[in-house]
């Protein structure tokens, strides 16, 4: 009897504790934080209290406490430490918002997109705080006013409920990128001088060009074949993304189903037989042919392809974060090997202007339920200075703590020797004081850009872009880099040469985000996007032009039954939008600056 | 005659309070069956709703039948539901078919003498079951992908030139999935046969044995009879299950190439609810499929008491 009450009893607590650790999760973690921080306080004393704060970020990549160099410079200042919330680690399309947000709880700061009304949706659900009398008094407010208000217009409602992102005192018609545009066409540059430089009048020749690279070099560093293109599927949304890069290359960037230019002189859709997106596909598909594309591309992920690149396996890369930045290695560009964009004669790559008035597809926002609610308005004003786009800016490109990696030198901005190794992807130690750890993980995982790389930094008068400074400009010497300096009639970065060359679309950068649309055309488009993608990859991959012809018919036909041209309908009238938004931007900032202008002649 | 009154009431006393503590034993299953079954049918509302997170439901448009009918609205929308239940049922069907293989495994794996190593094959067959399908995709992929094992050695051996597509293609992608299924499963499923087995009376063996059956005729005539009530207890649950042949074998395994016939019923539902957000359809699609699935289990237990007289519910 004994033991049957025993077991019953421990029944019954299982079943309980079972029931209960599902519940009240909140707050457990701030308060086990505190515990241990405390008695420190801030540098400046403001900030007795050691906080934990919980950061939703759809920017991150990362998930977990911010940790090292970047978590020390927050835990100086601010005491608090960082906890990331992040749904692309967490995976599963948008369901971590979905549940965070039916507890009514995001965040104490919430990071986060903005399109199909979800800025208005979470501002009319209650989950962000208005911020308005917290950021009266800062600096963020006086000196980007006119863009925050910009982007509160989205809101729905009265109030400052979130700071949009890469605000920028540039001409929205300068590029955004920095050295390197979005996309070019990059190659090896090794495997294309070994060619000969064939010359490239259009995409077609590409392809030969391709297949001389890949005879040239028929081995990777660690002796696999090598192919000219790989493709991944994991980022594929609307469309194919290895597809829609050749479109971009001519200038044009995606809006739902469109494909619209970057000076608003054309718009396409995706799956007309004549466009972009389908010209693009046959070149891959031809590619295909003519044996160029890896054939594990309909498998591998983007970390397979990843470990490729850096072996060496891969000859092309459209992206400058692919090619380039994982093979372009220091030891690799001694030996003349590397990645640089070689010129095909019709091309225009596409690349984002400046936002003048800050880009309101991001922001940054405070959490209803936060509890330091002064504190984090705090940490945003600081995120928007000049040492904050320096520190968290570094996951983006900037120099990082002035002092540990960079130091001003004759009154420019010059790499210390630390920064030498840490900024050029070394793996170094980053000394206790600074916050110890490897220098890359203690890089900000925030991974967000409150003001444009590509503006000056008062402190230095250069952008806060270390690739841009005059000293690391001047670092280029290689073997690699001179070839290509002299390909490229003596220009020192790919925007300067595309620039030079009068082949960069920059689309005017304007703070337009498309308007929320209706839960049909929602599920119509995920619908139709599965079809369009699915097919693409079939086009690809294609044994021969009937197979290709009759898998872009049946791909029309299917969207169109399922009723694609109600969501083509919409994106047009978004992509129409959009250009006359950055046409109005582009005559905005320049009658302010003409104002401005004018104020200062009087 | 009142002593024996007496003695009823007693004996009624005496097993209603026997009752009552029977029916506390059961108190906290009936929670949580309600807790974890029934109370998540409350969700259904949403499907008449237009939800869109991060809303309130008081927040969002009552729309009433539209996402049924949404299902239904061309020709093109029916040709994909048509599609996916065709891979549904396809597939499910295959398990069932399948399902006799366990039997066949179990009997033959009880004949073998030496305990040794007959503990060895059963633990290495069940083994895989608690392999996750992500993991088991991962293996797959490192074997079947074009510089995977297989095709290399296949085209070392000079058996082919260029490698086989395995993964990424459609061809009897039926087949492929159904046999996946089964090497991870097989084991698993033996599990409840042997246990079976071992429940059959040891005389009805020596009688035969007695009468001079053989191994394959006792097997026949003894074994396998003995193991029919079990398979058809198993077999109806499957049926019902017939629209729950569960998604993350096919997630894991769909791509672009395949996506036309790996697509069952929850994997189309994931794909265009949870990544496409739209919850409200999915949730519609799930109440279709659960009333089916009820559908389904009501015929199949009217099919089994009309011809063995038993019924399973």
């Amino acid at each position: 009897m004994k033991k049957k009450l025993v077991s019953i009893l421990l029944c019954a607590c299982l079943t309980a504790s079972a029931l209960l650790s599902g519940c009240g999760s909140n707050g457990g973690g701030e308060q086990g934080a505190s515990a241990d921080g405390g008695g420190e306080g801030s540098s400046d004393g403001k900030y007795s209290e050691f906080i934990t704060v919980d950061v939703f970020d759809t920017l991150a990549n990362y998930q977990g406490t911010q940790s090292g160099w970047f978590a020390k410079a927050v835990k100086d200042r601010f005491n608090m430490e960082l906890n990331i919330i992040s749904p692309n680690v967490a995976g599963g399309g948008d369901t971590l918002f979905q549940t965070r947000s039916a507890a009514g709880n995001l965040g104490d700061l919430i990071i986060s997109g903005t399109d199909n009304g979800r800025f208005k949706d979470m501002v009319a659900a209650g989950l962000l705080m208005d911020m308005t009398d917290l950021l009266k008094d800062k600096d963020v407010a006086k000196n980007y006013g006119t863009a925050i208000a910009k982007a509160n217009e989205l809101a729905g409602q009265d109030g400052t409920w979130g700071v949009p992102s890469e605000i920028s005192v540039q001409s929205p018609e300068v590029s955004l990128d920095g050295i390197e545009p979005m996309v070019a066409p990059y190659v090896r540059w090794d495997a294309y001088k070994a060619a000969g430089y064939p010359e490239m009048k259009n995409l077609d020749d590409f392809i030969p060009a391709m297949k001389a690279m890949q005879e040239k070099v028929p081995q990777s560093d660690s002796g696999k074949q090598t192919y000219a293109i790989s493709l991944f599927k994991d980022w594929d949304g609307n469309m194919m993304v290895g597809a829609k890069n050749f479109a971009s290359l001519y200038g044009y960037n995606e809006l739902g189903f469109v494909l619209s230019k970057a000076d608003g002189s054309d718009m396409q859709d995706i799956i007309d037989k004549d466009g972009y997106y389908v010209k693009s596909l046959e070149f891959l598909f031809k590619a295909n042919q003519e044996g160029l594309v890896d054939p594990e591309s309909t498998t591998q992920n983007y970390d397979i392809l990843s470990n490729k690149y850096r072996d060496g396996q891969i000859l092309t890369s459209l992206w400058s974060y692919q090619g380039p930045s994982l093979y372009n290695a220091v030891d690799n560009k001694a030996e003349g090997k590397g990645f640089k964009p070689a010129m095909i004669g019709d091309m225009s790559p596409f690349s984002n202007g400046c936002y003048s008035t800050g880009n309101s597809k991001t922001v940054i926002c405070i959490g209803s339920q936060c509890k330091d609610p002064e504190r984090m308005a705090d940490f945003i004003d600081w995120l928007y200075s000049s040492e904050g786009m320096e520190i968290s800016g570094q996951a983006n490109g900037a120099g990082g703590p002035e002092g540990l990696a960079w130091e001003l030198k004759d009154g420019k901005a010059a790499l210390t020797e630390f920064g030498q190794k840490a900024l050029h992807g070394e793996k170094v130690d980053v000394p206790e004081e600074w916050g110890g750890g490897e220098w890359t993980d203690g890089v900000s995982a925030l991974n967000f850009k409150a003001c444009a790389l590509v503006d000056q930094d008062p402190k230095t008068n250069e952008p806060y872009m270390a690739s841009m400074w005059s000293s690391m400009l001047a670092e280029n010497t290689t073997p690699l880099d001179t070839d290509w300096e002299t390909y490229a009639d003596g220009a020192k970065t790919t925007i300067e040469w595309l620039e030079n060359k009068n082949a960069l679309s920059v689309a005017p950068g304007a703070s337009y985000t498309p308007p929320e649309e209706s839960s049909d055309i929602t599920t119509l488009r995920n619908q139709c996007k599965a079809v369009i993608v699915d097919s693409s990859w079939k086009m690809v991959f294609a044994k021969d032009q009937a197979e290709f012809d009759s898998v872009l018919k049946e791909m029309q036909e299917t969207v169109k039954g399922l009723g694609y041209e109600e969501v083509l309908k919409l994106d047009m009238e978004n992509a129409k939008a959009e250009a006359d938004a950055r046409a109005q931007a582009v005559k905005d900032f320049n009658s302010s600056a003409n104002a401005d202008a004018g104020e200062k002649t009087e | 005659m009142k002593n024996q009154q007496k003695k009823a009431k007693s004996a009624k006393a005496k097993s209603d309070a026997q009752g009552r503590r029977l029916f506390y034993c059961i108190v906290p299953f009936i929670i949580l069956s309600f807790l974890f079954a029934y109370f998540p049918l409350h969700g259904w509302i949403y499907a008449f709703f237009d939800y869109k997170p991060p809303l309130k439901l008081s927040q969002c448009e009552f729309v009433g039948w539209k996402w049924f009918a949404t299902l239904f609205a061309n020709k093109t929308q029916v040709s994909q539901m048509v599609q996916v239940l065709k891979n549904t049922f396809a597939m499910s069907f295959l398990g069932i078919l399948t399902s006799i293989l366990p039997i066949g495994f179990a009997i033959f794996l009880n004949e073998i003498k030496s305990t040794k190593f007959k503990n060895a094959v059963q633990t290495l067959t069940t083994l895989p079951n608690f392999i996750s399908w992500v993991l088991v995709y991962s293996v797959a992929f490192s074997l079947f992908t074009d510089s995977g094992m297989v095709n290399t050695l296949l085209q070392q051996w000079g058996i082919i030139t260029t490698p086989i597509k395995f993964l990424d293609s459609d061809a009897h992608t039926w087949l492929w999935m159904a046999l996946w299924n089964l090497w991870k499963g097989l084991g698993w499923g033996a599990i409840m046969y042997i246990a079976a087995i071992a429940g059959i009376d040891a005389e009805l063996y020596e009688a035969a044995k007695v009468d001079g059956a053989n191994r394959f005729q006792v097997m026949k005539n003894i074994t396998l009879p003995a193991l029919m009530p079990t398979f058809f207890v198993l077999l109806m649950m499957s049926v019902a299950n017939f629209l729950n042949n569960g998604m993350d074998q096919y997630y894991v395994f769909q791509n672009s190439f395949n996506k036309e016939h790996i697509q069952v019923l929850d994997l189309y539902v994931y794909n265009i609810g949870m990544t496409g957000s739209s919850l409200s359809l999915a949730t519609a699609i799930s109440m279709l499929k659960s009333i089916v699935s009820v559908t389904l289990l009501v015929v199949v237990n009217f099919v089994s008491k009309k011809t063995r007289g038993e019924s399973i519910i």
